[in-house]
């Protein structure tokens, strides 16, 4: 036995432990995320709980545990409850309930019961009594209500669009040429002085212009107005599981199905339904249901303005220091100090974005070219422009890296026979060098968009919200709004699982918000990783 | 074809191009840590102080009181027969202050510039004392003739169509109250209104300190009810001082103060004590203590800010403050302890001017000047001359940003400062501070309070304590599996299975550090909590399942070993491990009723007295150390397999086991290279922002606590820079706290990379 430990077998068992245990922490961490974040839009059966007490209970089951018996002696049996998703917060006040096990006589799963996605108050769960439409009644009972609900469920989709363009779209423009008109005026009455003569016509103009687009908001604003009217055609009145009756615009439900009834390729169906809607629709209910459509774009957004400054400021530094600057201890204080940079504190480089791009570069600009808006800051606040220039400083250092490597990796040899032809040093960098570096210079994009795209400590204070009111590219002039403020994917994650008030209706979308991000990180490093490893393989080849 | 020229000229262009824009970009790095100790420097600068502008009073005109605006373009006298007069003292000869010129002679012209009179004054009276209290707009006027008049002082301020600024001074004359009824002039005075309560003391020529009290009461039966009290003070003191010594020696009083709440008097005496009188009823004041305080006449007293800290200065120029801490030996629970001691002026504090925005206050000295003293950092800021007579009275501008004051030649002197960081010292940034309400000297991090009167604590040990508790425990996780894990790596494990794991740890060391933030917040502290238990179990039992797999393992039959390959053990210990959890969960249950009563948190709080918080330090030890791992693994791996070969194949020929030559050859020469791996670990863990604000409860506490949580440096930047308004003080402590942040980890980083390199050069030896 002693001769055993001494072999040190052990050790090196102990040692196998450790990776044992980071492989079984990953893979755990991953499948959690995975099955929390794909299984959320399946669209599980609903339960009927008939409690002892003749209380019956509507709703998905979503958790079962045991119950803790604090002081209890041991040997006693554990005792579970489960959570119910009940959701009808307009009736309950409350999504979830624990229910005891204990309690529990009876759980049917009733074909009948519906679940109503709405676009206020979450989920309803009920039993579908009657459809109203426009005076036309169909009963619960005539096997044509489903049908019927269906079709005025997407009928009422179409109004909603339709709404939505006329009141975010249409009347919005009109808001926003008006503010640009009212800011023109301002203006010009600030650079000629308020009363001045020269600009009195072109101000007469300008607000002639305003005139037209207030009449043509009156007309927006009408048409809009009867759209609302129209939403309050049909109606379906649902029961609740203790029977109560509840009237519900149909207009209001973004989803009607019973899964109870359902094969699995119709669940599919609605599975693959809330999959989409999930990515391309905006965020409903505090971000807490509906879509991550503006937190994905702006993220996507981000992650392309600070690569157009990444890659000409990293190259540029990677070629001096590799190829012009002479090599010495000053250079290579310089790749140290470079390199240490990366392992900087994000949290600092966004108090320098904070300090010189905000408040220092936007007070400026603020003051020289949008005077008209002072005092309400234009680029003197967050926005997508401060923020990706903060992650392109926070990433230079890993694109410098990354490009020097690929430049070091090309043989001395092709340097040599190019000068050797006659090609001067410039000639020999643009047309042998760099393409050679090509692909470590793709690396060190790749790895700083993974970077840029899961980090949020500096984004969270440089422009980052909760809620964007509109996307930093859209259909008004000047088209991209760099000064506007965006959502991105990381801090809806931190926002919604930890500043929203119901973080337990809010938790499901977190987790597959998370299971996003993930895969856009892993896979651009998986990416990187593939680059990195064919890169290596071209240049060993080369040298044998 | 390009001509060769050209070709020079493009590739020359190219050189300068590169160069310049290379060196440029690196300097723009540099330029990072330059801009953020730019922005911290305020915090450490000296105050800027403008030129002592001087103005000669006619003769004719008695200053009584002075008193500044927020814009220093409406500043008043009021003369002691009652002529208030305004004029601008950062501009003297434009409107409408009148035609008074540098150096030149006040007249007091009562038509031309802004003279008012006051007009429940009569002109037989004069002024011959004033209070003014905490937030400088009210005054108390004490007259010859025994009674109190109090002002209040207001400015409207309008904007013209240019845009200009009018101020338009307004003067409210509010309670005319007769207190002594012989009309003896009232010597010092002290008065204090809350809603329509007034507590008022004065101390009359012939050398009687009375009281006068009004309060008014709601009921439902009577209405409002407003009662009046008279009471002499002055027995009860010298009633005190014969019990000590001379009972016929006259009690002098020299200064006098009431506070904000109605609720204590303080009168300075000749001898150096302080009278502390209990005026909460009104009926009957009550001296309740007696404290000698200097041995010279305490000359002024003033509360400041807030109403709670007193400051008292004293014939030989020295300033103290008090507040009353809770003191269970004392009478009433309360006892009014010297709390601060600033630098001893040498010469009779004249007159005290307490800020209107923080614990800062002026003092006016008889030697003619006036200094700037901030009270809970006990520095003193400035010293002026503003004369070389000994200044009568000093007023400080509500914005701090300008002094005005007068000396006893009738000469005002006005003098713009800029001292935006008075309460920030070494001191009050890293060292123990007793603020008021606390019952000691603390460190103590609350930037921002629900009143006006708050006073910010910018203690940056707390984040300091903070960030090295979640680092230290997030390495004490990381450091274990990360090194031995890189040796088993680097050194036992199959080529095949290496292929796999090092791509899988550098997805690991990718996964933001939102994603690990929000599973330990929402995922894993919810765990933990209801099973501590088998989390405690599981550090134990996994390494002992490890090693008692080697045990079985040996004592298989080698026709069964023989279908793995070496190299695999850690494959095989999954399933083991896995098992093992399974079974601590399960046994948590069992443990917890047996050892911890059935609920561990209770047990914890009933035996050890600590507290445990569902988001603490063990979690984010977990999380921390799961993003820490990746790192440390990589670059120990990295030093581990870089070991020379020549060194390994010769260990194993002397004949060495597996294990012999891992632990005293490549462990030994590569040790270095764990330990830059294990400081740069240390780097990534200190700046860590997301993981520990959402994995703790951020409260900024100092214990080492595991199962409660802290506030880092880092994540207190992130919740506290969005609300600090640019320029302020808090933001440049935010400042501060990310360039401590980034010298902290640049340091480690730095010092890494200068082992790595000397290890690389080493091994290059060998």
């Amino acid at each position: 036995m002693k001769k055993f430990i001494k072999t040190g077998e052990p050790f090196i068992w102990l040692t196998a432990g450790a990776v044992a245990t980071s492989l079984i922490m990953i893979v755990a961490i991953l499948l959690l995320i995975m099955k929390n974040g794909l299984g959320f839009f399946w669209p599980s059966d609903i339960a009927l709980l008939m409690l002892k007490n003749n209380e019956k209970l509507l709703g998905q089951i979503v958790n079962r545990e045991a119950i803790p018996q604090p002081g209890a002696a041991a040997g006693t049996i554990l005792k579970y409850r489960i959570q119910l998703k009940m959701g009808n917060r307009d009736i309950y006040g409350l999504d979830f309930k624990w229910v005891d096990v204990e309690d529990i006589k009876g759980i049917d799963y009733p074909e009948n019961a519906l679940c109503l996605e709405r676009r206020e108050w979450g989920n309803m769960y009920g039993f579908a009594k009657e459809l109203k439409i426009a005076g036309s009644v169909v009963s619960g009972t005539d096997g044509n209500i489903w049908t019927a609900l269906n079709s005025s469920v997407e009928k009422y989709g179409e109004l909603h669009k339709r709404i939505v363009f006329v009141a975010k779209k249409e009347i919005g423009q009109i808001n926003y040429d008006m503010e640009r008109l009212r800011l023109k005026i301002r203006k010009l009455e600030l650079e000629y002085g308020k009363e001045n003569p020269a600009i009195k016509e072109k101000i007469e103009n300008i607000s002639k212009e305003i005139e037209r687009e207030k009449g043509l908001y009156e007309k927006k604003s009408l048409e809009l107005e009867e759209l609302y009217i129209k939403t309050r055609e049909a109606v379906i009145l649902i029961s609740t599981a203790e029977e109560k009756e509840k009237e519900i615009p149909v207009y209001n439900v973004v989803r009607a199905y019973m899964p109870n009834n359902m094969g699995v390729f119709q669940k599919m169906g609605i599975y693959l339904s809330r999959l989409w809607e999930f990515v391309s629709d905006d965020p409903r209910e505090a971000n807490t249901e509906g879509g991550i459509f503006p937190a994905i774009f702006g993220t996507v957004m981000m992650v392309l303005i600070m690569s157009i400054a990444v890659v000409p400021l990293g190259v540029l530094a990677a070629i001096y220091l590799n190829e012009y600057a002479r090599q010495g201890t000053l250079v290579k204080t310089v790749r140290i100090a470079v390199n240490n940079l990366a392992g900087v504190p994000s949290i600092v480089f966004g108090v320098f974005g904070i300090g010189f791009f905000i408040y220092f570069i936007g007070g400026v600009i603020d003051k020289l070219f949008f005077p008209e808006m002072l005092p309400a800051p234009t680029y003197g606040t967050g926005g997508i422009l401060w923020a990706s220039m903060t992650l392109a400083l926070l990433t230079v250092p890993v694109v410098i890296v990354a490009t020097e490597e690929g430049l070091g990796a090309a043989p001395r040899e092709w340097r040599e026979g190019s000068l050797a032809l006659g090609a001067t040093k410039f000639e020999t960098i643009w047309k042998v060098i760099l393409p050679s570096a090509a692909p470590g210079i793709m690396t060190g994009l790749i790895l700083a968009m993974a970077r840029a795209a899961g980090e949020v400590a500096p984004l969270m204070i440089t422009g980052v919200v909760k809620l964007a009111p509109s996307l930093p590219l859209d259909w008004s002039y000047p088209f991209l709004h760099l000064e506007r403020k965006f959502m991105h994917l990381g801090f809806h994650i931190y926002d919604v699982g930890f500043q929203s008030p119901n973080v337990e209706a809010a938790k499901p979308m977190v987790y597959t918000t998370t299971f996003l991000l993930i895969g856009v990180v892993v896979l651009l490093n998986i990416f990187a990783i593939f680059i990195r490893n064919r890169l290596r393989k071209k240049y060993v080849s080369a040298t044998f | 074809m390009i001509s060769n020229r050209r070709k020079r000229l493009i590739d020359k262009a190219a050189r300068w191009v590169v160069t310049a824009g290379g060196a440029a970009i690196i300097a723009w790095l540099a330029a990072i840590f330059i801009f953020i100790a730019i922005e911290v420097y305020p915090l450490f600068g000296k105050p800027k102080i403008g030129e002592v502008i001087s103005f000669k009073i006619d003769g004719d005109f008695r200053p009584a009181a002075i008193g500044m605006d927020e814009y220093h373009e409406s500043s008043y006298i009021i003369g002691e027969d009652g002529r208030v007069f305004f004029f601008s003292p950062k501009n003297p000869s434009t409107p409408p202050s009148p035609p008074l010129q540098r150096g030149g002679i006040l007249s007091a012209p009562l038509e031309v510039g802004g003279l008012i009179r006051l007009v429940k004054l009569d002109a037989s009276s004069k002024i011959t004392s004033v209070y003014r209290s905490g937030d400088n707009s009210r005054l108390a006027l004490g007259t010859s003739d025994g009674r109190v008049l109090s002002v209040k002082i207001t400015y409207k301020i309008n904007y013209d169509s240019n845009n200009k600024r009018i101020i338009e001074p307004e003067i409210e004359e509010n309670n005319l109250i007769q207190i002594t009824t012989e009309k003896l002039p009232i010597k010092l005075l002290a008065f204090t209104e809350k809603e329509s309560d007034i507590a008022a003391t004065v101390y009359t020529e012939d050398g009687r300190l009375l009281f006068y009290g009004r309060k008014t009461t709601e009921t439902l039966l009577e209405g409002i009810k407003t009662e009046e009290f008279h009471a002499d003070l002055s027995d009860q003191i010298t009633n005190h001082k014969s019990e000590i010594q001379n009972p016929k020696s006259e009690i002098k009083i020299t200064s006098l103060a009431i506070d904000g709440f109605l609720e204590n008097l303080y009168a300075g005496a000749e001898s150096g004590n302080i009278y502390h009188f209990d005026i909460r009823e009104r009926s009957s004041p009550k001296l309740i203590n007696t404290i000698k305080a200097s041995s010279s006449p305490i000359t002024a007293l003033s509360f400041l800010l807030g109403d709670v800290s007193l400051v008292a200065g004293d014939g030989e120029g020295g300033i103290n403050i008090w507040f009353r801490v809770r003191d269970d030996t004392a009478e009433t629970g309360w006892r009014l302890k010297k709390i601060h001691t600033l630098k001893s002026q040498g010469k009779a504090v004249t007159s005290i001017s307490p800020s209107v925005r923080g614990k800062g206050f002026l003092t006016a000295s008889s030697d003619g000047t006036v200094s700037s003293h901030f009270a809970t950092s006990e520095q003193t800021r400035f010293i002026i001359q503003h004369s070389s007579k000994p200044i009568s009275m000093v007023s400080y501008a509500p914005k701090n940003d300008g002094i005005l004051s007068i000396d006893t030649e009738n000469i005002l002197h006005y003098q713009t400062v800029n001292d935006p960081h008075p309460e920030i010292s070494f001191k009050s940034l890293f060292g123990k501070v007793w603020y008021e309400g606390y019952e000691k000297e603390e460190y103590v991090w609350q930037s921002t309070g629900g009143t006006d009167d708050f006073e910010s604590k910018f203690s940056l040990l707390p984040l300091i304590y903070g960030t090295l508790k979640g680092t230290i425990y997030a390495l004490m996780f990381a450091i274990p599996i990360a090194v031995l894990g890189a040796i088993y790596t680097s050194l036992f494990m199959n080529p095949w299975l290496k292929g796999i794991i090092k791509p899988v740890i550098e997805i690991m060391a990718a996964l933001p550090s939102v994603v690990l933030g929000f599973l330990a917040g929402l995922w894993l502290a919810p765990l933990v909590e209801k099973r501590i238990p088998a989390i405690i179990l599981m550090l134990i039992v996994l390494p002992f399942l490890s090693i008692l797999s080697s045990l079985l393992w040996r004592s298989l039959p080698l026709s069964l070993k023989r279908r793995f390959n070496s190299g695999n053990e850690s494959l095989l210990l999954i399933p083991v491990f896995i098992l093992g959890m399974i079974i601590c969960v399960w046994m948590n249950y069992y443990i917890e009723n047996l050892l911890f009563t059935g609920d561990f948190r209770n047990w914890y709080y009933n035996t050890l007295w600590l507290r445990y918080d569902q988001r603490n330090a063990l979690i984010v030890g977990f999380a921390m150390g799961f993003a820490v791992i990746p790192l440390i693994f990589t670059i120990s791996e990295d030093a581990l397999s870089n070991v020379p070969k020549h060194l390994i194949s010769g260990s194993l020929a002397l004949g060495a086991t597996l294990w012999q030559t891992a632990v005293r050859v490549v462990l030994a020469s590569a040790s270095p290279g764990i330990f830059s791996a294990i400081m740069i670990g240390f780097g990534r863990a200190v700046g860590e922002t997301m993981i520990v604000l959402m994995a703790t409860g951020n409260t900024p506490i100092m214990e080492w606590n595991i199962f409660n949580g802290f506030r880092t440096l880092s994540a207190n930047i992130a919740v506290e820079i969005p609300e600090a308004p640019a320029g302020s003080t808090l933001y440049r402590v935010l400042f501060l706290a990310a360039l401590l942040l980034f010298i902290v980890t640049f340091m480690i980083n730095t010092a890494a990379e200068v082992v790595r390199q000397r290890l690389k050069k080493k091994y290059a030896q060998l």
